[in-house]
C-alpha cells in the first residue's frame, strides 16, 4: 500500500460517508477497492447487504476522511440497503457504460436517493468499464447531458485500469467539502437546536478538529 | 467472571485432554443417568465453581497465553500447569463439563419434540411422499451424542459408489505405513469412525437418529454424500426404496430443466445467475470449470423458476457449492487431488446428471427451510439479526456494550453471516464440516446457525472491545479465518451448543 492510501483512522478533520448504489455487476466493489485499496479482482465476489471501506485524501490543506458503503445492488436487497443512505453526504451512482440495462436504471437509483437519503446529498453518475469502449452501449454525451439536467456530477472510469477513479471520487469530497464550508460559513451562529448539513457529516468524532466534531451519540450510521 | 470465559476454559481444557491423551473424549466412557433441567443447571453451577477453583490455582492472572496457531482463543496453556494435582482437577471438570453437555442436549432434543419445523407452502412438491424421513419422528434417547472428534478426517482410497449410493462395494480406508504412534491412532480413530457409521448406513432401514448422533460431530469423507442426503430428507431410509426414488426424483429433475428452458428464460432472473456463477468461488478451480458452472446455473435457474416468492436472490449461489461439491466428491477417485481441483469433465452423463439432480433436490430441502431469508425485506435474516443481539447481550454483556457504544448495529455485519449461513467468512471445506452438524440438528440451518454466529462473534470479543467503529467493521468483514481447520470449526460447534443448550427456550419469558 502507498503512503498516499494510509489511512490515519484519527488524523483528519472531516468525515464524509458516501453510498456506492447501481444495478448488479456494474462494477461498484471494484471501484471501491481501486479507490482505497488500489486492487481489482475481475471476478470478486457478489456483494451482500454493504460493505465498508475508508480512505483519507486531502483538500484545501484539510484532511478528508471518506467512509464509503459499498451495497448490493440485486433488487432484493434494496429494502436493506437504503437504510444504509441515512447519513450519507455523497453518492456514486454506478453503470457500466456496455449495458444499456444498468444506464436505465439510473433514474430509479436516483428516486431512492430521492425518497431515502438527505436532500442535500451531493450525487454523482459514473459511467464505469470505459476500457469496454468497443462495447459501448451508452453514449458520453447521452449520460453527461443527462447529469446536467439532473445536476449529478459526471464522470467515466475504469476500475480495470484504473482511470479516472481517483478523480471521480475527488470529485464528489471536493463537491461536498465545498457545500459543507459554505454551510459552515452560512451557520457560523449555529445553535445545535436543528439537524444541519455540517452535522450529517460527522458520523464519528473527530478528535482535534474544532469543526464537524458531532456528539458521539449522534453516530448513527445506518 | 463472565460465563464466556467459564466455557472457553472447560473447552480448552477439554481439546488439551483430547489431543494429548485421548482421555475423556470418548463419551462412551462414562454414563449419564438424568436429562432433567435441573440437573443440567446443577452441573453446569458445579462446573462452573469448579471453573473458578481450578482457574485461580493454575493462572496468576488473566494474561492468557495461547496454544497454537489454530488455538489462539482458548484461554489455558499446559505451560499453565504445574503439577499433578492440577492435572487431576482438570480432568475431572473435563468429565462433569462433558457430563453437562450431554444432560443439556438431551434437554435441547426432547423440548423441540414440541416445536414443529417452519414450513413453506409458497411451492409444493407434487411428489409428496419424496419427503424421505416420513416415518422417522425425533426422538434422541441414547446418551451417547456427544462424543468430541479429536482427528480431523482424512481422505483415503475407496471404491467408486453406484449412483445410488448403497452399494457395499466401498472399503475401509486402507492403511498405509504408519509414521508414528500418533498417526497411527488418528488411523485407527478414523477406521473406526468410518466403521460405525458404515453399520448404520448399511443397515435395510436406516436409523436417522442414529445417523445424526454420528454426524453431528463430522461424517467421513467418503459416506458424506449418501449421509447428507439421508439426513435432508432427500434420499429414502428404506434401502428397498432408495434406488427407485432416486431415480424418480432425478428424472424429474432432468423433466424440470427441459421443461423451463424450453420457453423464453425470465430475464431479469436469468442475467443476475449468469453473472453470478462466474464470481461464484472463482479462486476454486473445480468452480472455474465449464461444466460446474452450466450445471449451477441450470440448478438455480430451475429453483428461482419455481419458487417465485423468492426467486434467485444472490448468496443462493454460495449455498448451492456445499452440496453439488460433496456430491461430485464420490466420483474423485484419486484421493491426492483435492475435490477443489477435481475436474468434473471425466463424469459420464448420466452421472454428471445425477449430481445434478441430487444437488437441486437438496438445495430446494435446504431452501425450504430458510424461504423467509429470501423473500421480500428477508424477514428471516431480521430475526436471526435480532436474535444474535439478543444472544450477544446474555452471553457478553461488555460486548454488546462496546458495540453499542461505538453505534455498530447488528445487521451491518450479521446480514451477510446469515444470507449466506457465514460462508463469505469460512472456507467452503470448513462449511461443509459445519454442515454435518447442522444436518444432524433439528433447524441446524436457522435457529442453531444464530448460536453458531454468537460463538462466531464472541470468539474475537477480546479484540473487538479494543476496536472503534470503523476497525469493528473492517475486522469482521474480513475475520482472521483463512487458516481454520475443522478443529477450528467443531469448537465453534460445541460452543454453540452450550450456548443452545442455555438460552434456546429461554428467551420468551425474559423478553
Amino acid at each position: 500500500m502507498s503512503n498516499d492510501l494510509d489511512d490515519y483512522s484519527y488524523d483528519y478533520e472531516y468525515l464524509f460517508k458516501i453510498v456506492l448504489i447501481g444495478d448488479s455487476g456494474v462494477g461498484k466493489s471494484n471501484l471501491l477497492t481501486r479507490f482505497t485499496r488500489n486492487e481489482f479482482n475481475l471476478e470478486s465476489r457478489s456483494t451482500i447487504g454493504v460493505e465498508f471501506a475508508t480512505r483519507t485524501i486531502e483538500i484545501d490543506n484539510k484532511r478528508i476522511k471518506a467512509q464509503i458503503w459499498d451495497t448490493a445492488g440485486q433488487e432484493r436487497y434494496r429494502a436493506i440497503t437504503s437504510a444504509y443512505y441515512r447519513g450519507a453526504v455523497g453518492a456514486l451512482i454506478v453503470y457500466d457504460i456496455s449495458k444499456s440495462e444498468s444506464y436505465e436504471s439510473v433514474s430509479k437509483w436516483l428516486k431512492e436517493l430521492r425518497d431515502h437519503a438527505d436532500e442535500n446529498i451531493v450525487i454523482e453518475l459514473v459511467g464505469n468499464k470505459s476500457d469496454l469502449d468497443h462495447l459501448r452501449a451508452v453514449p458520453t454525451e447521452e449520460a453527461k447531458h443527462f447529469s446536467a439536467e439532473n445536476h449529478l456530477l459526471f464522470t467515466e472510469a475504469s476500475a480495470l485500469n484504473a482511470d479516472n477513479v481517483d478523480l471521480s471520487f475527488k470529485q464528489l469530497l471536493k463537491s461536498i467539502y465545498k457545500m459543507v464550508s459554505k454551510h459552515q460559513l452560512d451557520l457560523s451562529d449555529y445553535s445545535g437546536n436543528k439537524p444541519s448539513a455540517g452535522q450529517t457529516i460527522s458520523l464519528t468524532p473527530t478528535p482535534g478538529s474544532a469543526v464537524g466534531g458531532s456528539q458521539k451519540t449522534k453516530n448513527n450510521c445506518c | 467472571m463472565s460465563f464466556r470465559k467459564w466455557f472457553k476454559f472447560v473447552n480448552s481444557n477439554e481439546f488439551i485432554f483430547g489431543e494429548g491423551g485421548g482421555r475423556g473424549t470418548n463419551s462412551n466412557s462414562s454414563n449419564t443417568t438424568s436429562s432433567s433441567s435441573p440437573s443440567l443447571l446443577k452441573t453446569l453451577s458445579h462446573a462452573f465453581k469448579e471453573k473458578d477453583k481450578i482457574k485461580k490455582s493454575i493462572i496468576a492472572d488473566d494474561q492468557i497465553k495461547t496454544i497454537g496457531a489454530s488455538f489462539s482463543h482458548l484461554n489455558i496453556s499446559t505451560e499453565n500447569i504445574s503439577s499433578i494435582s492440577q492435572l487431576q482437577s482438570l480432568s475431572s471438570l473435563n468429565k462433569n463439563s462433558k457430563q453437562s453437555k450431554r444432560n443439556s442436549f438431551k434437554l435441547d432434543r426432547y423440548s423441540s419434540e414440541k416445536t414443529t419445523p417452519r414450513h413453506s407452502d409458497q411451492y409444493t412438491d407434487l411428489d409428496d411422499d419424496w419427503n424421505a424421513d416420513f416415518d422417522n419422528g425425533i426422538n434422541i434417547k441414547s446418551s451417547q451424542f456427544l462424543e468430541y472428534p479429536t482427528l480431523r478426517s482424512k481422505k483415503s482410497k475407496q471404491q467408486q459408489q453406484n449412483l445410488y449410493g448403497d452399494d457395499n462395494n466401498t472399503v475401509v480406508p486402507t492403511p498405509e505405513t504408519p509414521k508414528s504412534i500418533k498417526e497411527a491412532e488418528e488411523k485407527s480413530a478414523l477406521e473406526s469412525k468410518y466403521n460405525k457409521f458404515k453399520q448404520v448406513l448399511d443397515e435395510s432401514n436406516i436409523d436417522l437418529n442414529k445417523l445424526k448422533k454420528l454426524s453431528w460431530n463430522g461424517i467421513p469423507d467418503e459416506l458424506r454424500s449418501i449421509s447428507w442426503q439421508l439426513l435432508i430428507g432427500y434420499s429414502p431410509p428404506n434401502s428397498n426404496r432408495r434406488s427407485s426414488q432416486l431415480s424418480r426424483k432425478r428424472q424429474e429433475y432432468l423433466e424440470g430443466i427441459k421443461q423451463v428452458f424450453s420457453v423464453e428464460k425470465e430475464p431479469s432472473t436469468w442475467h443476475q445467475i449468469e453473472i453470478d456463477i462466474p464470481r461464484t468461488n472463482s479462486k476454486i478451480k473445480l468452480y472455474s470449470s465449464e461444466i460446474t458452472q452450466r450445471s449451477l446455473e441450470r440448478i438455480l435457474y430451475l429453483w428461482a423458476v419455481r419458487h417465485p416468492a423468492s426467486g434467485y436472490v444472490q448468496g443462493i449461489n454460495d449455498l448451492v457449492t456445499p452440496f453439488f461439491q460433496t456430491f461430485l466428491n464420490q466420483y474423485n477417485k484419486d484421493k491426492s487431488i483435492s475435490i477443489e481441483d477435481f475436474n468434473p469433465e471425466i463424469l459420464t452423463e448420466d452421472e454428471l446428471n445425477a449430481v445434478e439432480a441430487d444437488t437441486f433436490w437438496c438445495l430446494t430441502k435446504l431452501l425450504e427451510g430458510i424461504q423467509d431469508n429470501y423473500i421480500h425485506a428477508q424477514p428471516g435474516i431480521i430475526r436471526q439479526v435480532n436474535g444474535l443481539k439478543d444472544l450477544i447481550t446474555r452471553i457478553d454483556y461488555e460486548l454488546s456494550q462496546h458495540l453499542e457504544n461505538e453505534n455498530i448495529e447488528f445487521i451491518q455485519f450479521s446480514f451477510r453471516w446469515m444470507n449466506c449461513l457465514l460462508m463469505r467468512e469460512i472456507s467452503i471445506q470448513n462449511t461443509i464440516r459445519m454442515w454435518d452438524t447442522y444436518l444432524s440438528e433439528v433447524n441446524g440451518f436457522n435457529e442453531f446457525h444464530v448460536y453458531v454466529c454468537a460463538a462466531f462473534l464472541v470468539k474475537w470479543s477480546d479484540e473487538l472491545k479494543t476496536m472503534d467503529f470503523q476497525d469493528i467493521m473492517m475486522f469482521l468483514q474480513n475475520p482472521p479465518t483463512k487458516d481454520w481447520t475443522n478443529k477450528d470449526i467443531e469448537l465453534l460447534l460445541s460452543e454453540a451448543f452450550i450456548w443452545q443448550s442455555l438460552y434456546k427456550n429461554a428467551s420468551a419469558h425474559l423478553k
